[in-house]
């Protein structure tokens, strides 16, 4: 069967599918929020690079972090303690599978941890159920520093 | 869903008539061997490791090239040929190299572990909707509940529309969810390393080779291997092809370069981009894709790259959903593994019915998941019982493609694989490491009793990929047989 007929076949699917996506994709440029430069955003991201440097991780781009997490940490401070939050969070620790293969590994503790230095500094309320949550996983070192 | 349901036995009349259109539906040439390839790919590849895996830097490439060794290569190369000589799929396989209870095994294997796979996947679709929404959301139960059920529904009735509705939006759903945004990163990546900026990972030869901490690393790379599972699924749809023989072997080497270059290049271009140690777990794999596009200035392009993630996943979803239930479906009605009620196909020829009680199911999984705490928290297990549950389809593939080496050497293939033996012990062994290493406890599990952990890892395995099976083919009656196995319709013998 030609790709044609089977364009035709299903065209109201396409159509629907394509609808919906492009909604979303329109409703996702206009709503999505773009963290703001401002004098706050600029000293929190100072913050958390020298806290990261004394830390001995890699310090991003200071733009980045402005751009990534404003003032409020963004949708990293989007109640992470949340049930559901935590259970996205523990199956990201996870292999590299896309698909059904995707399994838990033994996460890397430097990569979880510095989150807790994001935390820290932009939404201070929400680290101690982080603290909480790190003392309940094994982590070891898997990445090469 | 589809109007008219088809009794599997009908005989005479009307019913016949459609059930003979819907059997020519089934087995007509519909997919080309690039859509099939789209499709294999689909199922297996997202851009959703990348920045899982851009924390390893260029450890990555060997952590995806290890695996592809020993594990994707036999299993790409070993379903080629089988595809290439048996119609069916894995349950044909098995059944023909080893025996037809344990081609039921199989398939039931690959059917089964979807069930706890679709809510995972379809929350972490909710939760990349919410990212560029409202963040707030993805802690939400109800939005969380209703894009699973709403999504995963129209999922069903996308599939119960045929493998043509399938085939073009898996297909689709990589080009622009994958391929198009995969292609991106990497251009940008490498915008950002030609401007002379300092790649955030050491791409020097110390770091080719990941950390080794002894049983964490060994964790890491083995259960790597199941970064491509999946590769064999789609044989199911290898009678839709105009020349199986000719063109699944195509469609499998395609599949098997671009779903390479879709786990390996993104991961890296994220690398270079993004320090491993700002790619933040809580908030999802869009936090590292918000990073990367907020360094060019284009944030922009963030819900842009959600709604092919989006599209991505969904594709695969759908590829997933019309697979293994209808190698389920073909054996069933061959050998009587399923009551008449669950055989019945639609007019476009599907088992509408499998998927409606698997619909059933995983509705209820899924609102357990999105309104029971208990049950979220702990539901990465169900993705370690699942992969274990997956890896006994794998063991008896390798060991029936031997088998059928022996047994059948003068039957007609249209690809031999080289050193047959030599790939399936390899994948053979690969799968028995990674149903091994599927018993070591995981960071979530924490500090908790080891062999509490292997009781409840081995007691899943039980249940679903013993029990469950062992009762369909106890329980079973003569009377369910709907089709003889040497009906060229039903998928059978080839």
């Amino acid at each position: 069967m030609s790709p044609t007929r089977f364009a035709s076949e299903h065209r109201w699917i396409y159509v629907g599918a394509i609808v919906v996506l492009v909604g979303m994709l329109i409703t996702g440029i206009l709503v999505y929020t773009q963290q703001h430069h401002n004098i706050q955003a600029n000293k929190k991201a100072q913050e958390l690079s020298g806290q990261l440097e004394a830390a001995g991780y890699r310090v991003p781009d200071q733009d980045q972090i402005v751009s990534t997490l404003g003032t409020s940490g963004g949708a990293v401070c989007a109640s992470p303690g949340s049930v559901l939050k935590n259970a996205l969070w523990l199956q990201n620790i996870s292999n590299g599978a896309a698909g059904p293969g995707q399994r838990p590994v033994i996460g890397d503790r430097r990569a979880i941890e510095v989150e807790a230095l994001i935390l820290g500094v932009y939404c201070p309320d929400e680290l101690v159920k982080y603290q909480d949550k790190l003392e309940e996983i094994k982590t070891s070192d898997t990445v090469k520093n | 869903m589809s109007s008219m349901d088809l009794p599997a036995d009908g005989r005479g009349g009307p019913a016949a008539e459609v059930r003979t259109r819907a059997a020519r539906a089934v087995s007509a040439p519909r997919l080309s061997w690039l859509t099939l390839a789209l499709m294999t790919t689909s199922s297996v590849a997202s851009l959703r490791a990348a920045p899982t895996m851009a924390v390893y830097g260029l450890a990555c490439v060997f952590l995806y090239i290890v695996p592809a060794i020993v594990f994707l290569l036999p299993t790409a190369l070993v379903s080629a040929e089988l595809a290439s000589g048996w119609d069916g799929g894995v349950y044909n396989w098995v059944s023909q190299g080893l025996s037809k209870p344990l081609g039921f095994l199989a398939v039931w294997c690959q059917f089964a572990m979807t069930i706890f796979y679709y809510p995972s996947l379809l929350a972490y679709v909710a939760s990349t909707i919410a990212y560029v929404v409202n963040p707030a959301l993805a802690s939400s139960g109800l939005y969380t509940a209703i894009v699973i059920i709403v999504l995963y529904w129209t999922g069903v009735w996308v599939s119960a529309r045929g493998t043509g509705a399938v085939a073009g939006l898996a297909s689709w759903g990589l080009v622009i969810g994958t391929l198009i945004p995969g292609a991106l990163l990497v251009v940008l990546g490498g915008v950002f390393l030609g401007q002379g900026n300092a790649s955030a990972a050491p791409m020097n030869a110390s770091h080719i080779l990941p950390a080794w901490t002894g049983l964490a690393s060994l964790v890491l790379i083995v259960n790597n291997f199941l970064s491509y599972s999946g590769m064999e699924m789609n044989a199911v749809h290898v009678s839709s092809l105009k020349d199986p023989p000719r063109e699944f072997p195509k469609s499998m080497f395609l599949a098997m370069g671009l779903v390479l270059l879709i786990f390996i290049l993104p991961a890296l271009a994220i690398s270079w981009v993004v320090p491993a140690d700002q790619l933040s777990l809580t908030a999802g794999v869009m936090q590292a894709f918000d990073a990367f596009f907020q360094y060019f200035d284009v944030g922009w392009l963030t819900p842009v790259i959600a709604v092919g993630l989006v599209a991505a996943s969904l594709g695969g979803m759908l590829t997933w959903l019309a697979g293994p239930s209808k190698g389920l479906l073909l054996i069933s009605r061959q050998e009587g593994y399923l009551p008449p009620f669950l055989q019945r196909l639609n007019s476009h020829g599907v088992q509408q019915n499998i998927l409606v009680t698997q619909g059933v199911v995983t509705t209820a999984i899924a609102l357990m998941y999105a309104f029971i705490p208990n049950v979220s928290s702990a539901y990465w297990i169900f993705s370690v019982i699942t992969t274990q549950v997956y890896l006994i389809v794998y063991l008896l593939m390798f060991v029936a493609a031997i088998r059928l080496r022996r047994l059948q050497p003068e039957h007609p293939r249209g690809y031999r694989a080289p050193l047959l033996v030599t790939l399936c012990v390899t994948g053979l062994v690969a799968s028995a490491a990674a149903m091994v290493i599927g018993f070591v406890p995981s960071s979530q599990f924490g500090g908790g009793s080891v062999w509490a952990y292997v009781l409840i890892v081995a007691g899943g395995l039980l249940v679903l990929g013993v029990i469950i099976p062992f009762c369909c083919l106890r329980f079973r009656k003569p009377s369910w047989r709907t089709v003889d196995a040497a009906d060229p319709a039903a998928g059978g013998a080839a």
